[in-house]
This record gives C-alpha cells, sequence and structure tokens, in this order.
C-alpha cells in the first residue's frame, strides 16, 4: 500500500528533474548538420557579397527567392518522405506534367483555382501509385519511383507533343506575380507550406508517425501503426508537392513544359539531406531542408553573377552536398555516435 | 568456497605457457563499462567455459579475443606475445579462429568452397575443384567432423553450418577456437556432436574457449569454468572441484538473494485475464492445440528451448499472427475482430513486449519521451496535434517510475544502455494500460541491476491486476519470477509446475523431453 502511495503523489513538476522540451532538444540533436550547412551559408554569402557583382542588392534576393520557390516546394514533399525512410525519384516526372497539365487547363478556360486543384489532384495520383506500389506490394522506392518518374515525365511529353504550350491568357501566371515588394506569390505559397509542414511534423499525431516509422518500420507497425497508410501518404504529399511546384514554374515561365525540373528530384534530396535528414528515415526537418535550399540556389545565383558557366555550378552542388554531409559525418562521429 | 579465486587464477599467469591470454583487459561503451579488467587464460589443450549472466560481459569477452572489437586497456597475448589484432581476419591468421553467434558464410557455394574460401586451390587462376573437395576432405576427415562436401551451405542445418565454420578456422591453422553460445540454436544432437568435435580438438591440443547458459553442459563439456558478472572476472574454477551452487551463486552475486520469494496477487474470482483456448498454427515451429489461462493479477510463466513455439504463443496474444486457429479472450470477452494486427491487440488492450528490442520495440533515433508516447499518441493529442505539456508530464511520471536514468527526456533512445532501453520498451507498453501484458525475453540484454528491477516492476504490474504472460528461454528467469510455469516443447504444454515442483532442472527436463 505504502508503495504504491508513494508512487501516486509524483510531482511531475519536480524542479529537479526538468527535461529539455522536445522540439529544442530535436534540434540540437539532429541539427548537428544543419547548424553546418548554416554556417557555411554564412560564409558563402559573404564570399559572394565581396565577389560577386550586384549579389548584395534586394532585387537578387528576391530573385534568388523565386529561383528557389520551386525546388523549395518539392523539397518540402520530399523531407516528408525522406523523414518517413523513403524517398521520391518521380517528383522529376510529376512536376513537369504539373506544369503542362496546368497550362492545357487554363488554355481551355478552367477557372485558375480549380486547375490548381486538379493539378495537385493528379499529382497525389502520381503518389498513389508510387504509395501502392511501395506499401502494399513492399517494393523498393528507388525503384518504384524511378519507374513513376519515367512514366509521368512521359505523360507530360505526349500532352505537348514535345512542345511548350504558352498560357493563352498571362494573368494565368498568377504564382510568378509579385505579392508584394518583388516577392512572387509563389515564394508566399512556398513559405506557407514549409510552415505548415514543420508544424505538422513537430506537432502532430500524423508527424510524430512519419519519424517513428522512418526510424524502425518494425517497431512502429507492433505499437499498433498503420505503417503501409502512412508510408503510402508521404508520396501523395510529395506528389502534390511536385505537381503544385510545376504550377508555380509554369507560373513564372507563363508557359507550361515538359522538360522543366528534370533534376528536381536530385536537388531536393540534396536539399533535404543538407537539411540534417539521414536516408535511412528517422531524423532530419523541413526548416534545414529549407536552409538546404536556399544554399544552393545562392550559389547558383551567385555563379550565375560571377559569369561561371552552369556545369561549374553542377561540380559546386555535388561538393557542396559531399562538403556538408562529411561535415556532419565527422561531427557525429567526434561525438561519439558515429 | 571449492573454486580457484581470481587472485589464484592470476597466479597461474607466471606459469606462461598459455595459448591465449587476456591482462587486465577493459572494454567501455560510452561511460558503460562492459568488462573491467579481465584476467584470463585459455591453455592448450584446455575446454573452457564462460558463464555469466545476460549483459554480464561474456560476447563482448569473445569479441575482444577475436579481434572484431579492441580493448580500451589491458593486454592480449598469444602464445606470450603481445598482440593487436584490428579485425577477426587478423586473428585467424595469427591462429585464432571466432564462431560468432550469427554465422557469415556464402549460402550460394557448395561446404567445400565455404571451408577454403580465400585459399581455393588453383591453377593459373582457374579453381580445380577436385582439389578443392578433397582438400576438405582431408581436413574433414583429420577432425573427425562429418559432412557432405558437395551440398550447397544454405542448404545445411544450424549444426552444420557451426562445424565448417570451425573446419574453416582448422584449415587457415588455428590453434584456438573462441565460440560465442554455439549450443543456443542446436538441438541436444546436434550439441553432443559439436562437443565431440571440440572435445576432439582439446585432445589435439587446441584450446577451446566457449560462451554458455546453459549449467548442464558446462558440467559435461569443460575443464575449467570463468564466471564473469557485471564485466568483471569473479570466478575462475576447475569444473571437476565447482558445483552448480556455487556457480550460480557466482553469476549473480547479491541478485541471487532478491526475488526469491514472491507473493501472488493472482486471484480466481473475477474472469481470467487471458484466456487461450486449443490455438493452432502449422509450420515449425508450429502450436499443437496450446490452451492456457492467465488470472488477473497472476504472472504465468512459458518456458521452453528454440523451436518449442513458445513465442509463438506471446507473438500470437501480440496480434503478430494472423494464421493462427482457435480462441482467445480478454477477461471473459472475445476481442470484437480477433488479434489479427498488433493494432487490434492494443485496441483489446493487450500489452506485447518484443523479443529484441533495438530492432522491434523501440524507434532508436528518437527521443526517450517520444518513445514513451508510442503507443498512446491518440490519447496525448487532440484532434491529432500532439499536446506537448501532456506527453511530457506523462514521460517524467514513466522515468521517474521506472527509474530510467537519462540525462533529459530529449535524449535519443540510442544512447540509453540496454537496461534504460528495455525499461523504456516496457514503460511504453503500460502506458496504453494494458490488462493483458504479454512479454518476450523482458530481460534480455541487460544488466544485473536493470533485471532486478524490471522483475520488481513486473510484479508491481501484476498486482494492480494486470495478468502477466512472460514467454523466456532464460531458465532462471522463468522459475524465479512467475506464480505459475507452463513448459512447452514441440509446439504443445507439457508440463506445468506449481511451487515445489517448479524448480529449474525440471523446467529444463520437461523442456528438453527428458522427463516423463
Amino acid at each position: 500500500m505504502s508503495a504504491s502511495g508513494r508512487e501516486s503523489t509524483i510531482d511531475v513538476k519536480d524542479a529537479s528533474f526538468r527535461g529539455v522540451p522536445l522540439r529544442r532538444r530535436t534540434l540540437r540533436e539532429v541539427g548537428i548538420q544543419a547548424f553546418g550547412v548554416g554556417v557555411f551559408y554564412v560564409l558563402v554569402l559573404i564570399f559572394f557579397s565581396i565577389e560577386a557583382p550586384h549579389f548584395l542588392q534586394y532585387s537578387n534576393f528576391a530573385l534568388i527567392l523565386a529561383d528557389v520557390a520551386v525546388i523549395g516546394i518539392v523539397s518540402i514533399g520530399q523531407a516528408i518522405a525522406i523523414i518517413s525512410g523513403g524517398f521520391d525519384l518521380s517528383v522529376s516526372g510529376t512536376l513537369p506534367l504539373g506544369s503542362v497539365a496546368y497550362a492545357d487547363l487554363v488554355n481551355h478556360g478552367v477557372n485558375y483555382p480549380l486547375a490548381v486543384f486538379i493539378v495537385i489532384l493528379i499529382g497525389a495520383g502520381v503518389g498513389v501509385v508510387n504509395g501502392f506500389i511501395v506499401a502494399r506490394l513492399g517494393i523498393n522506392p528507388l525503384i518504384t519511383t524511378l519507374g513513376t518518374l519515367s512514366i509521368a515525365g512521359g505523360l507530360a511529353y505526349t500532352i505537348t507533343n514535345g512542345v511548350t504550350i504558352p498560357f493563352t491568357y498571362p494573368s494565368a501566371g498568377v504564382w510568378g506575380n509579385p505579392a508584394f515588394e518583388r516577392v512572387q506569390w509563389g515564394v508566399v505559397a512556398l513559405v506557407v507550406l514549409a510552415v505548415a509542414g514543420t508544424l505538422v511534423l513537430r506537432y502532430t499525431v500524423y508527424g510524430r508517425s512519419l519519424y517513428a516509422i522512418g526510424g524502425n518500420k518494425e517497431a512502429s507497425r507492433l505499437a499498433g501503426m498503420r505503417v503501409n497508410l502512412l508510408t503510402a501518404s508521404v508520396y501523395i504529399v510529395s506528389g502534390g508537392c511536385a505537381a503544385f511546384a510545376g504550377v508555380v514554374i509554369a507560373s513564372q515561365l507563363l508557359a507550361g513544359s515538359a522538360s522543366v525540373g528534370s533534376d528536381s528530384n536530385l536537388l531536393s534530396i540534396t536539399a533535404v539531406i543538407l537539411g540534417g535528414a539521414a536516408l535511412t528515415g528517422g531524423v532530419g526537418g523541413i526548416p534545414g531542408t529549407m536552409l538546404g535550399v536556399l544554399l544552393l540556389g545562392t550559389i547558383a545565383n551567385g555563379m550565375a553573377l560571377m559569369q561561371v558557366q552552369t556545369f561549374y555550378q553542377q561540380i559546386a552542388t555535388g561538393c557542396v552536398l559531399l562538403v556538408a554531409v562529411g561535415f556532419g559525418r565527422l561531427r557525429s562521429y567526434l561525438a561519439g555516435t558515429g | 568456497m571449492e573454486g580457484i579465486t581470481t587472485s589464484d587464477a592470476q597466479a597461474r599467469v607466471a606459469t606462461d605457457s598459455a595459448a591465449l591470454e587476456m591482462r587486465a583487459v577493459s572494454k567501455r561503451y560510452g561511460s558503460n563499462v562492459v568488462l573491467d579488467e579481465v584476467t584470463m587464460q585459455v591453455f592448450p589443450g584446455e575446454t573452457v567455459a564462460v558463464i555469466g549472466e545476460n549483459g554480464a560481459g561474456k560476447s563482448t569477452l569473445a569479441k575482444l579475443m577475436a579481434g572484431v572489437i579492441r580493448p580500451d586497456g589491458g593486454e592480449i597475448r598469444f602464445r606470450g606475445v603481445p598482440v593487436s589484432f584490428n579485425s577477426p581476419r587478423d586473428a585467424l591468421q595469427a591462429g585464432i579462429g571466432f564462431i560468432p553467434q550469427e554465422l557469415a558464410y556464402f549460402p550460394h557455394l557448395s561446404v567445400a568452397e565455404n571451408i577454403l574460401v580465400g585459399v581455393w586451390p588453383s591453377r593459373v587462376g582457374v579453381v580445380s575443384h577436385r582439389e578443392l573437395k578433397n582438400q576438405a576432405a582431408d581436413a574433414a576427415e583429420k577432425f573427425g567432423i562429418q559432412v557432405d562436401m558437395r551440398r550447397t551451405m544454405g542448404a545445411l542445418k544450424v549444426g552444420e553450418l557451426q562445424l565448417v565454420e570451425i573446419l574453416k578456422a582448422l584449415c587457415r591453422e588455428a590453434s584456438v577456437l573462441i565460440l560465442d553460445e554455439p549450443t543456443a540454436a542446436l538441438t541436444d544432437a546436434e550439441s553432443r556432436n559439436l562437443f565431440r568435435v571440440l572435445g576432439g580438438l582439446a585432445e589435439r591440443g587446441h584450446g577451446v574457449l566457449y560462451i554458455s547458459h546453459r549449467m548442464d553442459e558446462v558440467f559435461r563439456f569443460s575443464d575449467r569454468v570463468d564466471v564473469l558478472r557485471n564485466g568483471r572476472l569473479v570466478a575462475s574454477a576447475s569444473t571437476r572441484e565447482a558445483t552448480p551452487g556455487y556457480l550460480i551463486e557466482q553469476m549473480l552475486g547479491q541478485a541471487a538473494q532478491e526475488l526469491t520469494v514472491v507473493e501472488s496477487a493472482a486471484t480466481t474470482e473475477t474472469e481470467p485475464a487471458l484466456a487461450i483456448r486449443d490455438w493452432r498454427k502449422s509450420g515449425e515451429p508450429g502450436l499443437k492445440g496450446v490452451s492456457l489461462e492467465v488470472a488477473q493479477g497472476e504472472v504465468v510463466g512459458l518456458f521452453g528451448l528454440r523451436g518449442s513455439g513458445a513465442e509463438l504463443v506471446a507473438e500470437g496474444v501480440g496480434g503478430l499472427h494472423r494464421d493462427i486457429e482457435g480462441e482467445i479472450r480478454i477477461r471473459g470477452r472475445s476481442p470484437s475482430r480477433s488479434l489479427t494486427s498488433p493494432g487490434a491487440a492494443r485496441r483489446a488492450a493487450v500489452g506485447y513486449i518484443p523479443a529484441e528490442r533495438k530492432r522491434e520495440g523501440l524507434v532508436l533515433s528518437l527521443p526517450v519521451q517520444a518513445n514513451l508516447g508510442l503507443l498512446v499518441l491518440s490519447s496525448l493529442s487532440r484532434v491529432g496535434i500532439l499536446r506537448s505539456r501532456i506527453e511530457r508530464d506523462s514521460a517524467r511520471l514513466w522515468t521517474k517510475r521506472f527509474n530510467i536514468r537519462i540525462r533529459s527526456l530529449g535524449q535519443l533512445t540510442a544512447e540509453l544502455s540496454g537496461g534504460n532501453q528495455q525499461k523504456v520498451m516496457v514503460a511504453s507498453r503500460l502506458a496504453a494500460r494494458p490488462v493483458v501484458f504479454a512479454l518476450q525475453e523482458p530481460t534480455r540484454g541487460v544488466d544485473v541491476g536493470a533485471r532486478v528491477e524490471l522483475h520488481r516492476f513486473i510484479r508491481d504490474v501484476a498486482a494492480k491486476g494486470v495478468g502477466l504472460l512472460v514467454v523466456t528461454t532464460d531458465v532462471e528467469e522463468a522459475v524465479m519470477l512467475t506464480d505459475r510455469l507452463l513448459v512447452m516443447r514441440d509446439g504443445a504444454i507439457v508440463a506445468e509446475l506449481v511451487g515445489e515442483s517448479k524448480t529449474q532442472g525440471r523446467a529444463l527436463a520437461f523442456a528438453a523431453g527428458e522427463a516423463a
């Protein structure tokens, strides 16, 4: 009796037993790499401010943001997929499919909000296929999304017959219009989605469940989670994001094209990994991913201003990824957890 | 008592004729000291058994000797010469063969090819298969090992795989063999055969060291027994002079006195917490009509050797097997849908502790707090949004109640010791307030202190009216922890042991089919 009595009077606010809030602590634990990327980003900013003409101007930063909006939106979906232990190569097919579908719809007189909605549904549809194959049939996400990448990309070419579809009415490019002070609506959408994604991952049962299945699928299943449903859901989110990114890029170009975003899958995966995620799942986050996206976008912008040719940019992107990941690995090794 | 104490054992170092010798070797992982200045020897022609509780450091010791891991302090000597191995390959080259619990081999290659892998006889780069088979067969005959050289490795049984692994080491001139729990997965006949082979090797002058968890085999097949407890070598005794009582006392230390008296909280006045009737499952292992009842407040043990099907019962209760036929009742009621998934089991107020916490029980990449709330996310949230204050307070309560040692609730679960991880797993299941709790190997791989604590928690849970089914291959736990012990063999319950009749010896005898 006395034992159980003692147990029931445990004071949970006992000052000697203060836990650090989960979110702050988690940031510290998984944020080592993102922190390194942050430091690196500052160095990159300083470098280009000195070396690149016109880099340090408001209009240029607005340009960088506009440039990263598309990859940023794709990366949000990609981050969710990678955190849950999967990943999605098919975004490079879904994105152009979304772009040409949007152009086609608005040119046929569908009103803009409805067109966006339909395009997102198309992207989600690609995600349903991915999700079904990965979760239900248990086929590796690499192979699955490689297949759907080809299919979705091929569909985009089929719709356009390989030619660009310009908007009949340029007003359809709403997401490319400035919302305020030269900041595009696409950028606003990116910020809204990033904040929403962050909140979902951190503060909802769904988000927590994604981290759990990414960290240990079997343990999550035995804990009674609906692992298949959760797994499938991330591809739907990722597909929806990629298709919407297609709408944004079409808005910026005032045209739909099947040849846009072909590198968006690898770029988004790069950004997510830069943001502190592991390809094995279970760790990572959207704020870090956004930092990764910004870093990649800034380097591309600065090098363009310095009139460095684009293939050197590709080399730089690869180096940044390897250096950042190597740095994170080194840090965790020194901390004794590697 | 009868045994030779540690200091006597150390005195023997002076003879310097040891084949393999550890001098004050230590190993720690983080702040966790797994081996603490262990000094021991293996002499040529000697068979040494190493015993100890779960988590005493036995496997770590074997891995150090075999070059799998490196010591943090101390010295390893091989034939009197200090050595430092970077890999098992180094150790093997020097003459130490290691047979781990999980064997690594090429399943698609033949037995002969596996035995001589890396040293295949060849002429101008072309492997001579006849030569290969002859060499392997010669070696097998020389060491008295019978195995068909032409068979594919993947088609062999565990016992045969081990023999092949031993041959592989012998063909590379190994003079010392280290075996990590070699009989854990073997049948009795296979074990006897293995020890016949090992005995022959000892006669030829090989030094043999094996880790064991079975008292009976230690007494039948060893010259000397070394006892590890909490990372220290606490006894090194000649097997002829030692008694089982002495060895158990050395293994358990203080813990031996605790938990010997358990007061049953079982009540028969209410519906049983769990009732299983005629459970059947085909396959190997399968279930052949298992029926059992667990009263509210009762701790029922289910003990069986590997392959007895005992673990299937726990998994079935946990909702892991859709294909089990038969009936289940939780507090007298059939679950609305039979327990076809872990989620369904949870909704039916069944808690289930899987055997392997790292693989099946915990999400190591998440903080402790998140693991504690893993099963009860819905009660820690409102409309899908987590309420962090409630989650935190609940996690605090559990860490305090279970004495889980952490730096903060946000500490990653991967950083905790085995015992603390196990506590987190058990607590996370209890948070869902089960009325039936099925536990598999509740104290596997935890240190002695955590084991005693976990046993006490399990008794506490029973005292609150929960019915517990403890499935274990640890015979000591099966006897000490439970109110009533059921012994399984070949998919059926073969004995029910209560009170005076509930002894380790009887449990083992029934499990092995040696008692009527």
